[in-house]
């Protein structure tokens, strides 16, 4: 198996202003997110990444699609380097997160040009792309109103859509189903299986066992920014299910502060 | 292959062209309100100013035979009136019933005849005038009255004239300053400050919106996932930003420039007709090419204070400094109406332009001062944008909470 997704040793540290101190509850000045990290996601696999909040794992993914850079390590997306070659990089990867909002003004049909056309995808396989996606995921009868008109639902599905314009082979989706009713987030999760049918790899991130047991066939548990287990869901899930392995471990790092 | 840059430009451009209220309210009201206002205020003072048809009621105590015909008009209605009645007269100039009562002494006349100058230290005789000045009527037939008089004194005593306007329609042939010239000087004074301070709130407008409303609103980051350069992405923004400002821009040029005339028109005697016809086609290229470049310095400048925020209210306040300092600039062309020559004073940003349009307003043009001008700003420019790139790389100033 090929490995598509290699992260060596990755950490990120962020200065807290004395706002976010109290917010974090802490007296430290800064705030290690992402702590010497290490994994490997192979083509064609879901790769999971759990953790609580708080874990770093938004830290991670945001690193990976290059929006922000790792203080220390690297991390090769398909033989490019997230911190040498970003433009690269973005080319290879659809990325998707809470924090990435499309335009209100906009309808879906003209942010799924604008962003092909970001992404240099010609105009034919965009059109045909365009049509596949919209009426999978049911925006064909919006794809004419603004997006500020929509459903938070429809929003999400159409940010997914306008994420993937250029068919990328790797997908990276911070928590796919946060904030969705369970239609849309089933239309969400039957997707990235669908993708992964397609020989796509897929990192998601997420603190939701069902989901994670659901579609991952790998899994990284991410406690206060460090990988704590790394393997098959099958290797970890062999003795106990997924919640029970999860809180063991937790309780073993972090003692009995639950 | 579509150039990125471009892409971008469409979109921002698309976004301002098919929302009608943005439109409307950024390119075509400006204009209009300047327009309307100038003409509105113009009008307002002719009117105030113009007495030609209106007329005036007017009560006299011993009229003199040889000012008779000096009122003899069909806007003043003269009443012959005794001492007794004067009081009651007074009433009703107060009540603006009536505008004038003039009282002659009794001997007028022959005061008059037996005027010589060689009496120096006699008393003159005295007119009395009773008039209302909360009355613009009665102040207006006030001042024809004393002018009329002044000038039957002038007669009875002339020693010399100045300035005697002796052909028929009393055309002004002493002052020698052309209608072109006196628009140039008005122009010069004027617009070139009224320019800037629209040039610079319009380039605030668009671009503190497009920065640090799409940085607030999560939206940039979109933008920065996809492969396309930071600094096409810059390009693309102030491109389309610098001409959003420029159509805002011309429309408060043009409503300004339309309706000068007006404002001015009461003015028409001391300043002759003030109009825009005498700029030709080079003068306004110049203008243009100006006004370009010092936008796209002016929207270069205001995205970097842009990028520096995280909010559009944080941005609109880091932008008001300049503001100030593009109004100081501004303000000092209205003194000093004459162009500055020496060229190093077009090196510096924000007055060269000022300067420069003074030049041009004044036909004083000069090519190679307008030529720095606009190589100064566009060089500015390409450093602000070099520096724009940077911040657009720095995750601490495009993401840091
Ligand atoms: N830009 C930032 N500045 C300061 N602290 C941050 C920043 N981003 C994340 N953090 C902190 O880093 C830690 C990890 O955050 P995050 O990666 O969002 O966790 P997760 O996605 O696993 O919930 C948290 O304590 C968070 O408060
Ligand atoms: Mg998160």
């Amino acid at each position: 198996m090929k490995e598509i997704l290699k992260v060596e040793s990755i950490s990120k540290t962020f200065k807290l202003s004395s706002k976010q101190q109290k917010v974090e509850k802490s007296n430290s000045k800064t705030k290690t997110a992402v702590d010497n990290l290490s994994f490997s996601a192979y083509e064609g696999e879901i790769f999971g990444l759990l953790g609580p909040n708080g874990a770093g794992k938004t830290t991670t993914l945001r690193m990976l699609a290059t929006l922000i850079k790792p203080d220390s390590g690297d991390a090769f997306i398909d033989g490019s380097s997230i911190v040498k070659n970003p433009d690269e990089v973005r080319g290879k990867i659809g990325f998707l997160t809470s924090e990435l909002k499309l335009e209100d003004f906009f309808t879906p049909d003209f942010l799924f040009d604008f962003f092909s056309d970001l992404h240099k995808v010609p105009d034919e396989v965009r059109i045909q792309r365009k049509e596949e996606l919209f009426s999978k995921f049911g925006i064909d009868k919006f794809s004419q109103v603004k997006v500020a008109n929509l459903s938070t639902g429809m929003k999400q599905k159409v940010s997914l859509a306008v994420s993937i314009v250029h068919d990328p082979n790797i997908i990276i989706f911070d928590e796919p189903t946060n904030g969705l009713d369970v239609i849309t987030a089933k239309v969400v999760t039957d997707f990235l299986e669908e993708l992964k049918q397609r020989g796509k790899t897929v990192i998601v991130s997420t603190h939701i066992f069902s989901l994670i047991e659901k579609i991952c066939d790998r899994v990284g548990i991410i406690i206060d920014g460090k990988m704590i287990v790394c393997d098959d869901l099958k290797t970890i899930t062999s003795e106990k299910n997924l919640e029970d392995v999860f809180f063991d471990i937790y309780r073993e790092r972090k003692g009995d502060e639950i | 292959m579509k150039n990125a840059a471009f892409v971008v430009f469409k979109k921002e451009l698309t976004r301002f062209f098919s929302d009608k209220r943005l439109l409307f309210t950024t390119v075509i009201l400006p204009g209009l309100i300047i327009f309307l206002m100038y003409t509105v205020m113009g009008e307002a003072m002719n009117t105030s100013f113009n007495t030609d048809d209106s007329t005036f009621d007017i009560a006299v105590v011993n009229m003199p035979d040889i000012l008779e015909n000096s009122f003899e008009s069909e806007r003043y209605n003269i009443t012959d009136i005794n001492t007794d009645d004067i009081n009651s007269i007074r009433d009703k100039i107060s009540n603006k019933d009536y505008q004038l009562c003039i009282v002659f002494p009794e001997d007028f006349n022959e005061s008059l005849l037996t005027y010589t100058t060689i009496e120096k230290d006699r008393t003159v005789p005295n007119v009395e005038i009773y008039y209302n000045s909360s009355d613009i009527q009665s102040s207006n037939a006030y001042s024809e009255a004393v002018s009329i008089l002044s000038s039957v004194e002038e007669t009875v005593s002339n020693v010399f004239d100045v300035n005697r306007l002796d052909s028929p329609d009393n055309e002004n042939i002493y002052d020698v300053a052309s209608d072109e010239e006196a628009s140039g000087l008005l122009f010069a004074m004027i617009l070139p400050m009224i320019l800037m301070v629209m040039m610079y709130s319009s380039c605030v407008s668009f671009s503190v919106e497009s920065i640090a409303g799409e940085k607030e609103r999560g939206t940039i980051a979109s933008l920065l996932i996809t492969p396309t350069p930071r600094n096409q992405i810059i390009i693309g923004k102030v491109l389309a930003l610098s001409v959003m400002a420029l159509l805002s821009g011309i429309s408060s040029f043009l409503g300004t420039i339309l309706s000068m005339p007006m404002l001015m028109g009461n003015m028409e005697d001391a300043v002759g007709g003030i109009s825009a016809e005498y700029y030709v086609f080079s003068d306004y290229l110049w203008l243009i090419l100006i006004i370009l470049t010092t936008i796209i310095l002016f929207v270069t400048l205001i995205s970097i204070l842009s990028t520096f925020a995280k909010t559009v209210k944080e941005a609109s306040s880091l932008v008001m400094p300049l503001m100030i300092v593009v109004m100081l600039v501004s303000f000092g062309s209205m003194y000093g109406t004459e162009a500055k020559s020496e060229l190093y004073w077009y090196a510096i940003p924000v007055y060269n332009a000022v300067q420069s349009m003074v030049g041009i307003f004044s036909f004083n043009a000069s090519p190679v001062n307008i030529g720095v001008t606009i190589l100064v700003n566009l060089l500015l420019s390409s450093v602000g944008l070099l520096v724009l790139t940077k911040m657009f790389n720095n995750e601490n100033i495009m993401f840091g909470k």
